[in-house]
């Protein structure tokens, strides 16, 4: 019967479920309104864009940390264009953007030339970016955009902002290219097995290469959304959302399919957000400390879970054999094959 | 005088098949005796058990220095003083001699556990100086040594308190993956050891290696003992002779039925082990590469098929110009490519049998926008039963399936492609005599519809069964080429141990 459930797959989804009668027994007049459901789905949206920005290179077993600075690194620098007037705050997104693309490309540089892990590579360049945003910039600026730019993303359509709808878009053209296009499942395979992946004629070095720009540019929208809706400022905004984002794409990946995928990340990010929500409503006046807690306690759970079934596959990026590694592994091999071959 | 180790009716009996056959095997001390034969003749079961990793049939004895040995009991092999250094060494790479003689003999500590470094890295120098090798930078990792100093670490740190009873060393393969010049080097070192009173027992492939270091030398056969006796007395052919025997001559099943110009053309293709190749392969042809390892028979394949970076040389498909180690490009030009281990270059393990069937070209199912699902799972299972593999379905884990299905699934990958040119390394490593046969009428079976076929295998008998051409590496060249009637697995090995002549 338990294991009819499922609970290694959907085990986010009952956990939403779980909240949504809970909370909607308990705190019925507040959890349950139209307000207080607008105010979760709104609220998440800069963790859930990144969330989306870490899910692709992941897809390539590449890890970018550097996601919450590149925000960050958009923000400061369409909100100082527009402070000086120096261009239109339209073509100030796009030149945060390319900033971000730029940055990207760098990181991609290290990881794919010089072959340095990923981790590191992306961990040094959001330092970088940290140090050139505290070097060049005031600790805040106020309202720097107009209001014609704010409308972009702010105005609502049917009662919801229209930035929620870039979201859901970003998510469709997202999953339409993993699971849906040729290109989706190559990075799969480069995630999976990266030298069976190059051996089957896969560019895996330009896939890699190609993610970190793409991560860094949804990175760098989510800075964009982020002067849309707010529209001020700070130097603190964007690495505080990094680790929620990255929990919820290892939540999301032990759910449904068993690798990184785009519905799993945003059902798993939208349950913790529900059930942060109805507790903190629960618990008015400690609000602080129950985000990381419950997201801690989620994500352990979870994956635990998936782990136990075999479910989840968190890629890891190895390096590409040379001929001395081939050598050396291609010997023990041949002498203990057959040996392998008779042991039952 | 004295025996260092002395094994009797050494028997070992896998389920269909016996790896080993009453074997006698008598080291005398201070000796360095060599124990040599064919793949599969019973040499690395031999080492196994006296490593306790294998445990023997009953019926066994064994004694070292006159007191018994229970065969097939790591622990009681190592309290008797039989140290080993297998071919992969087990050393970490990542941090210096020191460390790594430390690792296995526990760190030297002063007051508060603290490790006195000083005296580690003098015990290091000393045990390094003993083997001849003084120079050696003992605070450097050791994967930046080169491959005769990492041997020489791993022979120290098999030593480390030598006189506190260690008895015999036995060194498995050690110049297997190693330049020439290296050999040289490591030589020095064996003969410091045997200078000092080192009773040593050495595995080799190299017959000019048993002439240079060895002097008793043990062959084995077919699993069984064929000759215990004094190097002096024999010379390289009657020792090739003795490993060879009278072997089981079976013939290629089918003539070249190859017409029409070459589809591969090797220039001059050198890297890895490989120097300098000139090679072509007609339509419809089965060209098998035999060598021992070492030879460049296991990096060729992966040369041509974009695996390995080469140093020199071109490799021409359909006389179009491959460029160097870019997969893509090999594949685009028709060249497919079956790479030897499997779970390492070949399948994507938590992929299913579709994705990986289907992975070298995705995009043939994709129409209108987008991958048509329903197309995969059709075509792949078209491939399932076409190639009898077994699985629970297309959507079945690849990792679920058994080394021979997998294998067949890798081998659906490539034949959809409808190549011109198929690669395959060791296409048939460590699965089974249905699976392999099944395989073997694959590779028929494309040289039937004109594919031009390579096959680089350390499987003598199925170089025999598959091809219409051998060619036979030595030292990273082409020594000989059989053809015809002359395809026997007799001469595939002759050829492959011809070494010795050449260089000296």
């Amino acid at each position: 019967m338990i294991r009819r459930l499922r609970l290694d797959k959907y085990s986010a989804l009952y956990l939403w479920a779980i909240f949504m009668v809970f909370f909607g027994i308990t705190k019925r007049s507040t959890f349950l309104s139209l307000a207080s459901f607008k105010l979760v789905f709104i609220e998440a949206v800069f963790t859930a864009v990144l969330a989306l920005a870490f899910l692709v290179p992941l897809s390539t077993g590449t890890f970018d940390l550097s996601i919450g600075t590149m925000m960050s690194m958009s923000l400061v620098v369409s909100a100082y264009l527009a402070k000086h007037h120096v261009v239109n705050p339209v073509i100030g997104m796009f030149i945060a953007l390319a900033a971000c693309a730029v940055a990207g490309a760098i990181s991609g540089f290290f990881v794919v030339k010089l072959r340095v892990n990923s981790f590191i590579a992306t961990l040094g360049m959001s330092q970088i970016i940290t140090a050139f945003i505290i070097h060049t910039s005031p600790q805040s600026i106020n309202s720097p955009f107009t209001e014609a730019f704010q409308n972009i993303g702010k105005r609502q359509l049917l009662g919801i902002p229209l930035f929620m709808y870039y979201l859901a878009a970003l998510a469709l053209i997202l999953w339409y290219v993993f699971e849906y296009t040729p290109m989706g499942r190559y990075m799969f395979a480069t995630g999976g097995n990266p030298e069976a992946a190059r051996l089957a004629g896969v560019r895996t070095d330009r896939l890699v290469f190609g993610s970190l720009v793409t991560s860094a540019v949804i990175a760098g929208f989510a800075g964009t959304i982020y002067s849309w809706r707010i529209g001020n400022y700070a130097q603190s905004v964007g690495p505080g959302y990094l680790f929620a984002a990255i929990a919820a794409v290892f939540f999301g990946a032990s759910q449904l399919k068993g690798r990184p995928n785009v519905w799993g990340t945003l059902i798993a990010l939208y349950a913790l957000a529900w059930g942060i929500k109805g507790l903190q409503l629960t618990f008015s006046g400690a609000q602080n400390w129950i985000e990381p807690l419950f997201t801690g306690l989620s994500l352990l759970a979870a994956v635990s879970l998936a782990s136990r079934a075999g479910i989840i596959k968190i890629p890891k990026r190895s390096k590409p054999a040379d001929v001395a590694t081939t050598t050396a592994a291609d010997a023990p091999a041949t002498a203990s094959g057959s040996a392998a071959e008779l042991v039952p | 005088m004295a025996e260092t180790l002395r094994i009797e009716q050494l028997s070992k009996t896998f389920p269909g098949q016996r790896a080993l056959v009453d074997v006698d095997l008598t080291v005398e001390a201070g000796q360095v005796h060599a124990l040599v034969g064919q793949n599969g003749s019973g040499k690395s079961t031999l080492i196994k058990v006296l490593a306790g990793y294998h445990q023997p049939d009953p019926g066994a004895s064994a004694w070292v220095n006159g007191a018994p040995l229970t065969l097939g009991d790591g622990l009681a092999a190592a309290a008797s003083g039989i140290r080993f250094v297998h071919q992969d060494l087990g050393l970490v790479g990542s941090v210096s001699t020191v460390e790594n003689l430390a690792l296995t003999n526990g760190y030297r500590t002063g007051p508060g556990r603290r490790i006195k470094w000083r005296d580690e890295v003098k015990a290091a120098r000393e045990a390094m100086h003993s083997l001849g090798l003084g120079d050696v930078d003992v605070k450097v990792p050791v994967a930046s040594l080169p491959p005769a100093q990492r041997t020489a670490v791993a022979i120290a740190r098999a030593l480390v308190g030598w006189e506190n009873g260690a008895s015999l060393l036995v060194l498995d393969e050690p110049t297997a993956t190693m330049p020439g010049s290296d050999v040289v080097r490591l030589f020095e070192v064996i003969h410091q050891l045997k200078a000092k009173g080192v009773s040593i027992l050495y595995v080799s492939h190299h017959l000019d290696e048993v002439f240079e270091l060895a002097d008793t030398v043990t062959v084995l056969r077919d699993a069984r003992k064929v000759a215990s006796q004094d190097v002096k007395e024999l010379d390289h052919d009657a020792l090739i002779e003795l490993i060879v025997g009278r072997a089981l001559e079976t013939t290629s099943a089918s003539a070249a039925s190859s017409a029409g110009s070459p589809v591969v053309r090797l220039r001059g293709l050198s890297g890895g082990n490989v120097h300098g190749i000139d090679l072509e392969v007609r339509p419809g042809e089965v060209v098998g590469v035999a060598g021992i390892t070492g030879s460049g028979r296991e990096h060729l394949l992966g040369l041509i098929a974009g695996q390995l970076p080469s140093l020199a040389g071109t490799v021409e498909i359909e006389g179009r110009n491959i460029k160097n180690y870019d997969p893509p490009d090999a594949l685009d030009a028709g060249c497919a490519f079956v790479p030897a281990e499997r779970a390492i270059r070949g399948v994507v393990p938590d992929m299913s049998v579709r994705e990986n069937l289907t992975l070298c070209d995705v995009g043939a199912n994709f129409e209108g926008g987008r991958l048509r699902r329903k197309n995969e799972v059709d075509e792949t299972g078209e491939w399932i039963s076409m190639l009898s593999i077994r699985t629970a379905g297309t959507e079945a884990p690849i990792s679920s399936l058994s080394g021979g299905n997998q294998q067949k699934v890798l081998f659906g990958k490539s034949l959809r492609l409808m190549p011109r040119v198929l690669l395959l390394d060791e296409p048939t490593q460590g699965i089974d005599v249905g699976a392999k046969a099944q395989i073997h009428d694959l590779v028929d079976r494309a040289a039937g519809d004109r594919v031009a076929v390579l096959v680089s295998s350390t499987d003598t008998d199925e170089l025999v069964r598959l091809c219409h051409r051998i060619v036979v590496l030595v030292g990273g060249r082409i020594s000989t080429e059989l053809t015809g009637s002359d395809i026997t697995t007799d001469r595939i090995e002759r050829n492959q141990l011809q070494t010795s002549r050449r260089t000296t």
